[in-house]
């Protein structure tokens, strides 16, 4: 309310920002991609007839709902154990879901290849404690991108989750049970719906930029691993392709933007049935 | 024009101009004979430097650079790395701040009109395979796909032919393949078969029905760092790499060798990017490129190879069987056709990429 009228100019640098160094170079992409070669929507046909752009578009939708789906599977007990453990053993859980963060992505992924590989640390344990005698292809596929970028993103989605859990009130938990459900009706119709908020953050989080994802499917990823930033890098740095490397970029910020759109109506729709 | 000596003699003008120039490179006149590069006073002038990067740019500012500073007085400015959009946004907007760049063959061809013409009245190609000049840039190293391996993981009998490296009964496991379709469509042809001379036009429907024999049996890399990697820990017992960071890995005691059979070569050019502010500099600049003494310091150093047949006279004994113009090697391999790339490179990526996606 206060911020509405007499501080409307705390928002300026915010603004300036976002006007110079995102509006700005957006709608040069967008007027490159319906300008050139000449005015009209040719590049966006291209995409949307080619099976090279669709396929790949696919690949990354579904390169990063996994990716969001795991994150949610792996951050939430995570997320949970934080908002439910000493102060101690927070902070060591903390430090522990940060630490990929501090290290280049490419340290971190040349690391995964140290790791994973056919003659790497896991393979030669696995083959040394006789559970496996042919190593497993554990990278070069989508296994290995997944992984990789599961454990970059986690973050994303442990903190809005943390924060939400909590501010959860046990005492809905055991009011349910007290009232005769199980435990894990309990969770399912009350404390998972609570959590909501924090899950819908974490998981646009994690999804959105997944789908810029570049250098993990380069380097961990197998012969169909491609995801469309690594499609619009190849058009700009090889082929100078402007055009359709904006209208690449267009169509994932606009699929995006719609995506969010999506999830926020879906949201108020449950919050409604709630 | 010039004629070498002897590996520590002097001529006449190399003579001269150690009288005249007595700070030069002790290390580069040693050898051979100096381009026409020394006779211009260029002090007070500078240019800008552009290219890969890495120990491979402090190579050229020791080979090129470093040797026309001494001789002209014209400073040089290292920079880089080279990027393709970033030149290409640099000379379309009319400012480019690179004079000289190092660029490949195939983006060379595909981006002529980017780059200023060579002024012949100044620079002096004679000496050069004329092959490695183009009418835009002198070949500064001439490098080469070759076919790799570990001898810890193939043993004696290492693959001799791209025929073998696509034999998974002869060599099972993983092999190492470059993530892109140039050149692993040439190859692709010749593991089927096709003789070097034939290859152009591609019969590309041919090469990527080849390709499917084997596309379980790859790891695919677009990282040259990140192929040595695996070739290193044995992760693959075959495939193609670069013929200077074989040496490099093999250098450094790794397993790992190479063979010239069917190797393909490409040629680095240097060029200068239109409007480049200092263009008369980057000109003269060319002539160090083109000087035997200075190749034959680059060789040495990292072992790609010169274009200057005179350049040999001063390659160390070691590095010669490393190198993808010694006559031998040359001699088992070919030129890869730049122009055809030129022409077919936007539709070949998309097919390629589609291809990988089946």
């Amino acid at each position: 309310m206060f911020l509405k009228n007499r501080n409307i100019w705390l928002l300026a640098p915010a603004v300036l920002l976002i006007g110079i160094c995102f509006l700005f170079p957006v709608s040069w992409l967008l007027q490159r991609s319906v300008s050139e070669p000449v005015w009209g929507l040719q590049n966006y046909i291209t995409i949307f007839s080619k099976t090279i752009y669709l396929g790949v578009l696919w690949n990354t939708v579904a390169i990063a709902g996994v990716t969001t789906l795991l994150c949610a599977l792996i951050g939430f007990p995570v997320a949970y154990s934080m908002a439910h453990s000493s102060p101690w053993i927070r902070k060591v859980l903390i430090f522990s879901v940060l630490i990929p963060f501090w290290t280049s992505i490419l340290v971190r992924s040349f690391a995964w290849l140290v790791i994973l590989q056919r003659g790497g640390i896991l393979n030669d344990f696995l083959a040394g404690i006789g559970l496996i005698a042919e190593p497993l292809d554990l990278v070069y596929n989508r296994f290995g991108v997944l992984l990789g970028m599961v454990q970059v993103l986690l973050p994303f989605m442990v903190f809005p989750l943390f924060s939400v859990i909590t501010r959860i009130d046990g005492s809905y938990f055991s009011a349910a049970t007290n009232l005769g459900a199980t435990p894990i009706r309990a969770f399912f119709r009350v404390y998972l719906p609570l959590c909501l908020p924090g899950l819908a953050t974490g998981a646009m989080l994690v999804f959105i930029i997944s789908l810029g994802y570049f250098i993990t499917p380069a380097l961990l990823g197998g012969r169909g691993d491609i995801m469309i930033a690594q499609l619009i890098f190849e058009r700009i740095d090889e082929f100078g392709d402007w055009p359709l490397a904006s209208a690449l970029a267009i169509v994932l910020l606009v699929g995006t933007g719609l995506l969010f759109v999506l999830v926020n109506a879906l949201i108020k729709i449950r919050g409604r049935g709630i | 024009m010039t004629k070498t000596t002897p590996k520590g003699g002097l001529n006449r003008r190399t003579f001269l101009k150690t009288s005249l120039c007595a700070s030069a490179s002790l290390a580069a006149l040693s050898i051979g004979t100096r381009g026409a590069f020394a006779a211009v006073d260029l002090s007070g002038r500078e240019m800008v430097f552009a290219s890969w990067g890495g120990s491979y740019q402090a190579a050229q500012e020791t080979a090129y650079c470093n040797p026309f500073t001494k001789a002209t007085g014209a400073t040089v400015i290292q920079d880089g790395p080279m990027n393709g959009s970033k030149l290409r946004t640099m000379v379309e907007g009319g400012q480019p701040i690179w004079d000289v760049v190092d660029v490949t063959d195939t983006f060379l061809a595909a981006n002529e009109e980017l780059f200023e013409d060579l002024d012949f009245n100044i620079v002096d190609a004679s000496p050069l395979d004329q092959a490695y000049v183009h009418a835009k840039g002198i070949g500064c190293i001439i490098w080469s796909y070759n076919i790799a391996f570990n001898t810890d993981v193939v043993g004696e009998n290492a693959p001799q032919s791209w025929a073998d490296v696509f034999d998974v009964e002869k060599f099972p496991g993983k092999r190492a393949l470059r993530d892109r379709a140039y050149p692993m469509l040439e190859i692709a042809l010749m593991a089927d078969g096709v003789a070097p001379e034939d290859l152009y036009p591609l019969d590309v429907d041919r090469a990527f029905a080849k390709l499917d024999t084997i596309k379980d049996h790859v790891i695919w890399y677009t990282s040259n760092s990140a192929a040595q990697q695996l070739f290193v820990d044995g992760e693959v017992g075959t495939g193609v790499l670069l013929n200077g960071r074989t040496f490099d890995v093999n250098k450094k005691g790794a397993p790992v060798d190479l063979t010239w059979n069917q190797n393909i070569r490409s040629i680095d050019y240097l060029v200068i990017p239109k409007g480049a502010p200092n263009a008369e500099v980057a000109q003269h600049f060319m002539n160090a490129t083109v000087d035997a003494d200075n190749q034959a310091l680059m060789a040495n150093t990292l072992a790609y190879a010169p274009c200057n047949p005179a350049a040999f006279a001063g390659v160390e004994e070691s590095v010669l069987p490393w190198l993808a113009t010694t006559p031998e090697n040359a001699e088992k391999g070919f030129l890869i056709d730049a122009e055809y790339w030129r022409d077919n490179l936007a539709a070949l990526t998309e097919r390629w990429t589609e291809w990988k996606l089946t």
